[in-house]
């Protein structure tokens, strides 16, 4: 037996809300299955611990109710449109005492209160072309005249700037010619001076230099010929010591060969005799 | 089971005093399906207010007497959630949330088990279980928790639970089987059996 029975199934049968086949379909499933029939013993057990929490006391607040029915004036509608009317009323009365009047004559709409006043004449097209005319012409006469005089005015006032910034760059040019006249003279005799002094300064300083030159040149031969009088000195001195020592180097062995001469002689004639 | 047919019927054609008397009747069921869901007491009467307004303003527009019961807790359901959205949003916390101790003599828990046995200590316990139980109520998902409250303790069928609702009677089973379920392995965590309580109470 292949019946399972789902969970739907399962919690119905156990709240009893389940009849007929099923219910006997439910009972022999649970015959074969015990641990699932005590899987329904905890639900069993866990809805009785849970029966437990009971209810809290409470009395009912006093309510008062009040007409459950509306009556036909204060439905919505009803409402809606006496408020319109309403409103539409105070207009028309307000009109009538204010005296408004609403005219509709040849396609012209007019509103207004009291009476409507008289239309006065008005002109027509050819008048009021001839006036637009009338007056462009004016106008016009008016910008010419305006603008001749401008450009006369402005012709003037060039003329005039023209002449005086003329003479103003012929004053400048005299005045830089003059200017550069005077600072070349300047500038030749400051060159002069300059070259003057240049030539004195520099014979002055050959001179002196030529002086020294000699002074330090003949200074320096003096010391050159001591030097080389003390050296020529030295030289002298050392030739005639060397000189001196071979004399007497010389009678030394001139002595020692007499005195060996004469030490041979002595015992020669001793063993002739 | 607390109302006649005809007193809806009546209540539907205007009738003042039966509506009062529908609102007497079921006040204390609208209350207590508030207070298990929300465990609050402030919220429970707010639900219910709320719940009676709407019925008394819609009863009108109800097509059958005999459905009185789901439409009831149809508004009552909806108020529910309407809070629920507010509290999620605002945050707030109800003063009943701040009660005292039960061991304190202004506990509303001592008040209300007080008129109940004269066992002091029984009394405590009970109301100790009371907490543990609404407690693990509140641990359900809002939609096990709507079903199993309407099923436990409002005693509602599965088919006046859809209509309430508006699911499909499937649905709510499901939701109730996974709800006790729930419940089951809850206890199970808090080693409360049938037989300890039977002990100790």
């Amino acid at each position: 037996m292949n019946y399972k029975p789902d969970e739907s199934t399962l919690i119905a049968y156990h709240y009893g809300e389940l009849e007929g086949e099923e219910r006997a379909k439910v009972e022999a499933w649970l015959e074969q299955h015990p641990e699932e029939r005590r899987r329904l013993d905890d639900w069993r057990d866990t809805r009785a611990v849970f029966g437990r929490l009971g209810d809290k006391e409470v009395i009912a607040p006093p309510i008062v109710v009040g007409d459950n029915h509306r009556s036909f004036w204060r439905e919505g509608y009803v409402r809606f449109s006496l408020g319109i009317a309403a409103s539409l009323l105070v207009v028309v009365v307000a009109a009538r005492l204010l005296g408004f009047t609403a005219v509709y004559r040849e396609g012209e709409l007019r509103l207004g209160f009291g009476e409507p006043a008289p239309v006065q004449a008005t002109l027509s097209e050819e008048q009021v072309a001839a006036m637009i005319q009338r007056s462009l012409q004016e106008n016009n006469q008016a910008l010419q005249a305006t603008w001749t005089e401008d450009r006369k005015h402005l012709e003037d006032n060039i003329r005039k700037n023209v002449l005086s910034n003329s003479e103003r760059i012929d004053q400048l040019v005299r005045n830089v010619s003059q200017g550069q006249q005077e600072q070349i003279r300047e500038f030749v005799s400051q060159l002069q001076a300059n070259n003057l002094k240049t030539i004195q300064d520099y014979l002055q300083l050959s001179t002196q230099g030529q002086k020294e030159y000699v002074e330090t040149l003949l200074v320096d031969f003096s010391k050159y010929l001591q030097e080389q009088r003390r050296q020529d000195l030295q030289y002298f001195q050392t030739s005639m010591s060397n000189m001196q020592q071979n004399t007497e180097q010389f009678k030394k062995e001139t002595e020692q060969i007499l005195t060996s001469l004469i030490g041979t002689g002595r015992s020669g004639s001793q063993r002739v005799y | 089971m607390m109302h006649a047919e005809d007193l809806v019927t009546r209540a539907r054609e205007g009738d003042a005093v039966a509506q009062g008397k529908l609102m007497q009747a079921w006040y204390k069921r609208i209350y207590n399906f508030g207070y298990k869901f929300f465990f609050d007491h402030d919220l429970a009467m707010e639900v219910a207010q709320k719940t009676f307004i709407a019925m008394h303003r819609h009863i009108a527009y109800l097509q059958e007497a005999s459905r009185f019961r789901p439409w009831l807790y149809t508004i009552a359901v909806n108020c529910c959630r309407e809070e629920l959205r507010k509290r999620k949003n605002s945050r707030a916390v109800s003063l009943h949330d701040l009660r005292p101790g039960n061991d304190e003599e202004d506990s509303r828990t001592w008040e209300v088990a007080a008129h109940r046995d004269d066992n002091p200590e029984r009394t405590l316990r009970q109301a100790e279980l009371a907490d543990i139980l609404q407690g693990c109520l509140m641990q359900l998902s809002d939609e096990q928790r709507e079903v199993v409250i309407m099923k436990e303790y409002e005693g509602m069928k599965f088919r006046e639970i859809a209509e309430a609702l508006n699911l499909s009677e499937n649905t709510v089973k499901s939701r109730m089987y996974y709800g006790l379920e729930a419940m089951k392995r809850m206890l199970e965590r808090k080693k409360i059996t049938r037989e300890t309580i039977g002990y100790e109470l």
